[in-house]
């Protein structure tokens, strides 16, 4: 019997640094993966940690990681050419044939960009196949915006809204709640248009209820739920929320469904 | 007329009082248990000679006032069954308690069954009572089942406080920490979490067994052996009230008993030939002679067993 | 088929079986109990029936034997990982009617749901069950209610009784041991009765969750785990990674039981956790057992073995709390 539990080392092939917390690493990668799937990442000796695939490329994949603990502090300190420990692909990803042909509009805050960053790769490199395609996305300041390179070639293919919750005097960019920018984004037909929000907690809730208050239909939202994993194969049980646990059957989640996870 | 040796009297645990031809008799209940059915001896005693009170001491024997000293030799032949029952040693029967000087050994419930208890008080109480009364020094005595010391064993001339060693199945340990969290919260932060398991500082750990009781899987359990802490001469008093301090952690039953008997033999070296009715309580003798002679005394022939540790000083 | 045989003739048979199996019992443990000069019921290897407990419940369950309380999933060196190795030995569990059913909770999360367990399964498929019978429902059991006082999944069932001991084999593994033995009539009697009885409410949903009934148990709850440890059918863990004081270079990563109701079960980088609150906690693993493992899986995960009602230092009944759902969803409905 397979042992799901037995890691596979990868070489990390690139390292970008975006903010002082959060850094992508390139990893060599070759096998079936989806954007907002998600890798245990290990460093024997410190632990694992569930990361999302934030790009899926020829022969790699990128992982964007902040740097919050045991884990994640010693992986800050690899270096191209270390290895880490993956095992994975778990969770179901994104579906992109949902999406295809439909106004889509996705809404991430911080972090939460990672597991969405393959979706809007792939409709900026491919807009023909979007109806329309906006990405609205929120951070705390300017210091801590991620992927600033892909937003800036996003922004020739699709339409981009960055916004800081603050920042100081001077800054010329958007700021203020990500909520404030659902309000007023541009929604040509809400019964058709797919939403994705991906954030904290807090900012998943406020940013879903305003679109339904714009008129969007709850099967047409999608949120990706993160919960403390240890197994990521359903058997740990720290992630499970009523009948559903988020390392198999989620993180990305239908809003019909997502409502019902109450913790 | 009234002929009264008081030295007599009060060696019969009996006592003067306040109104004179009056007198009050003590009973002794070694470990603070006894069935009720002595409960009838005291209340006859109390309403036919007494004033039909009975007064619960702080040793945890029970004393009856009002009774006229004419009558002490009616009680002593009254007391004969409970000093039969509580297995009090005599020298002969029906002339009641032969000394009064070294007093109960009282002791809290203990492991009878307190959740805390580390061993068996009131059986410990009884052996040391056995061994040691009667006895004209004044001696105080009191066994404990915890650190918790709900009998106040460090009031005591000699308190014997219970421990356990507590013993970890790193296997059965979850990580929860309930253990680590509770030793420092309750005791003395003796246990540490270090690389997924607990580490415990033996000579941080006072034996009180919270951790065997917080774990939820079963990791920490008692140690077979049981083990005392013997802490000494606290005293209250006129002069220089004082807590008991530690003398030896981790001793075993046998030792503790030989070492209160050793000290007996130390009181009668040194105690104060002078001293006011030639009684002089042993918290002073050791203040005068030092605690290393009274250690050199004590120690006597005691086989300690390898973990106990014995202070090299003390300072009250 | 039966067999009858006296103790020592048993014992033997043990013996001989010990040559291929580790052998698993409720066992008394003297001493080891919680407090002083207290004795605990747990299950470990056995060389004697006259080990085995039969007239009391076990205070932990047989899950351990399959599912340990730490495991190591495998060592690390400089760069390499090493899966331990698996004890050659077949197992055989003492284990009761209840306990029975537990397993194939254990089964269901561990041999499916999705990804299988290899390390579950390398010591599952090497289990052989020996039924102990219950002769009277014990306090606090309500495994009637949860319909798991009966089996028919057992490999032996054995039964001491005036000194000798008879054995049921359901497994022809055993035909050949016990072939010489004496022919006796043996079947397993089931209880058909507990003082506790537990109704489950048919209309439970998570309308329950705003219910005031979680309220009282912020306050009485400890979050100990205590109820999760003792359960044959809890089935949480949490992975640790150690590295060896002595050689920094390696290492192992392992497993150790982990339980809900205990701080930390859903903490999340930054700070961030669920289910602070001890009532909610009480309200996720009882909806667990008699909820939303049965919506997923299609049984209750509870088997009603009422080993979590035993062990609570203040007093929770489980069973109660199941009964109050009743109420409580009248409450809300
Ligand atoms: C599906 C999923 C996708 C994620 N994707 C990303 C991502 O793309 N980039 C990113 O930076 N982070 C991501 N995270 C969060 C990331 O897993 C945690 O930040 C990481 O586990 C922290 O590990 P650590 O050892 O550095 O911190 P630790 O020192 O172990 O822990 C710090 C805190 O994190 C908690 N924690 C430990 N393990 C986990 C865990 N497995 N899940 C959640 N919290 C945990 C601890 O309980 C503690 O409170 C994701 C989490 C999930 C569940
Ligand atoms: S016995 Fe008491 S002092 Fe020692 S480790 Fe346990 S809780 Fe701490
Ligand atoms: S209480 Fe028990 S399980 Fe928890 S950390 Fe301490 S020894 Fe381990
Ligand atoms: S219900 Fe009881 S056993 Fe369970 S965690 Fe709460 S206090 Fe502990
Ligand atoms: S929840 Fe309680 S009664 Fe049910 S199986 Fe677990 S321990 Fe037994
Ligand atoms: S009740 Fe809690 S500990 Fe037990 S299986 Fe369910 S989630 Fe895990
Ligand atoms: S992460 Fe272990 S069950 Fe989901």
């Amino acid at each position: 019997m397979e042992n799901v539990y037995i890691p596979f080392s990868s070489r990390i092939l690139e390292i970008k640094q975006h903010t002082d917390i959060d850094y992508t690493f390139k990893m060599e990668y070759r096998g079936e993966v989806k954007p907002g799937q998600f890798f245990e990442v290990s460093i024997p000796k410190y632990g694992e940690a569930p990361i999302s695939v934030c790009e899926i490329g020829d022969g790699y994949v990128a992982l964007t990681i902040r740097r919050v603990g045991v884990v994640t502090n010693e992986i800050h300190n690899m270096k191209v050419g270390d290895r880490l420990f993956m095992r994975g692909p778990y969770g179901n990803g994104f579906d992109i044939d949902i999406y295809k042909g439909k106004e889509i509009i996705v809404a991430a805050g911080g972090t939460g960009l990672a597991p969405v960053k393959g979706i809007v790769d792939y409709f900026a490199s491919h807009p023909e196949e979007a109806k329309s395609f906006n990405v609205l996305m929120g951070f705390k300041s300017p210091k801590d915006i991620l992927f600033r390179e892909s937003i800036e070639n996003w922004s020739k293919t699709i339409q981009t809204t960055l916004t800081v919750d603050r920042a100081d005097e001077g800054y010329t960019g958007n700021t203020g709640l990500i909520t404030n920018y659902v309000k007023t984004v541009e929604i040509e037909n809400a019964d058709e248009a797919q939403v994705i929000v991906v954030g904290p907690p807090i900012m998943m809730k406020f940013t879903v209820q305003e679109f339904i208050n714009r008129g969007i239909k709850e099967e047409n939202i999608w949120v990706s739920y993160e919960r403390k994993m240890c197994c990521g194969v359903g058997k740990c049980g720290h992630c499970k929320i009523d009948d559903t646990y988020i390392c198999l059957d989620g993180p990305v989640f239908n809003f019909t469904q997502a409502k019902h996870l109450v913790d | 007329m009234l002929d009264i040796n008081t030295k007599q009297l009060k060696k019969n645990a009996f006592r003067i009082t306040k109104e004179r031809g009056k007198t009050a008799v003590r009973i002794r209940v070694p470990g603070g248990n006894m069935h009720v059915k002595f409960f009838s001896v005291i209340q006859e005693i109390a309403e036919k000679y007494g004033n039909g009170t009975v007064h619960i001491t702080t040793r945890q024997g029970f004393e009856i006032p009002g009774i006229d000293m004419k009558n002490m030799p009616d009680i002593n032949k009254m007391l004969q069954p409970i000093i039969d029952g509580l297995e009090i040693n005599q020298e002969a029967p029906g002339c009641g308690y032969p000394a009064s000087g070294t007093r109960n050994i009282s002791a809290c419930v203990g492991n009878a069954y307190c959740p805390y208890g580390n061993y068996n008080t009131g059986e410990l109480a009884k052996k040391i009572e056995k061994a040691v009364f009667p006895h004209d020094r004044h001696v105080k005595i009191a066994v404990t089942g915890c650190p918790n010391d709900c009998i106040k064993a460090r009031m005591q001339d000699f308190g014997i406080i219970g421990m356990t060693e507590p013993q970890y199945d790193p296997y059965r340990c979850v990580g929860c920490q309930a253990c680590v969290k509770n030793c420092k919260k309750r005791a003395t932060g003796a246990l540490k979490f270090e690389n997924f398991k607990v580490v415990r500082d033996h000579s941080k750990c006072i034996g009180c067994g919270e951790c065997v009781i917080k774990c939820p899987t079963g990791a920490w359990t008692r140690s077979e052996e049981k083990y005392y802490k013997l802490v000494i001469m606290g005293r209250t008093g006129k002069k220089n009230p004082r807590i008991a301090q530690d003398f030896i952690k981790w001793a075993d039953e046998e030792s503790v008993i030989k070492i209160i008997l050793n000290t007996y033999e130390y009181i009668e070296e040194y105690i104060d030939k002078e001293a006011y009715q030639g009684k002089e309580h042993i918290g002073y003798i050791v203040d005068r002679t030092g605690y290393q002679e009274f250690k050199k005394w004590a120690l006597k022939d005691v086989n300690l067993g390898p973990k106990a540790e014995v202070a090299q000083t003390i300072n009250w | 088929m039966g067999f009858r045989m006296d103790v020592e003739r048993f014992d033997e048979l043990l013996t001989e079986l010990q040559k291929n199996y580790r052998i698993y019992a409720p066992v008394l443990l003297k001493g080891k109990g919680r407090y002083s000069e207290t004795d605990t019921i747990r299950y470990a290897e056995i060389n004697s029936i006259k080990d085995v407990v039969f007239d009391k419940k076990s205070v932990f369950s047989p899950k351990e034997v399959i599912l340990p309380i730490t495991q190591t999933l495998f060592y690390f060196t400089e760069d390499n990982v090493i899966e331990p190795k698996v004890d050659e030995k077949n197992i055989l569990i003492f284990l009761r009617s209840c306990d029975i059913h537990a397993v194939k909770r254990l089964d269901e999360i561990y041999l499916r749901n999705r990804f299988a367990d290899s390390y579950y399964a390398a010591l599952r498929t090497k289990v052989k069950f020996v039924l102990m019978e219950c002769e009277k429902s014990f306090e606090n059991c309500f495994c009637v209610s949860m319909g798991s006082n009966r089996t028919d999944e057992y490999d032996l069932f054995v039964r001491l009784e005036d000194g000798k001991v008879y054995v049921e084999s359901k497994n022809e593994t055993f035909d050949g041991l016990f072939k010489d033995e004496e022919n006796a009539e043996v079947s397993p009697k089931f209880v058909l009765e507990n003082e506790t009885v537990v109704k489950i409410p048919e209309n439970l949903d998570q309308r329950v969750f705003k219910s005031k009934m979680w309220d009282e148990y912020d306050e009485r709850c400890i979050a100990c785990g205590r109820c999760n440890f003792v359960c044959g059918t809890c089935a949480c863990f949490t992975m640790q990674d150690i590295f060896y004081k002595d050689n920094p270079n390696a290492g192992e990563r392992r497993r150790v039981w982990a339980s809900c109701m205990v701080d930390g079960f859903t903490d999340m980088a930054g700070g961030h956790s669920f289910r602070k609150k001890y009532g909610e906690r009480m309200r996720f693993k009882v909806m667990h057992k008699v909820y939303d493992f049965n919506k997923r899986f299609g049984y209750h995960m509870c088997v009603g073995c009422g080993r979590c009602d035993d062990i609570c230092p203040e007093y929770i009944s489980f069973a109660n709390a199941v009964n109050k759902l009743n109420d409580a969803m009248k409450e809300v409905e």
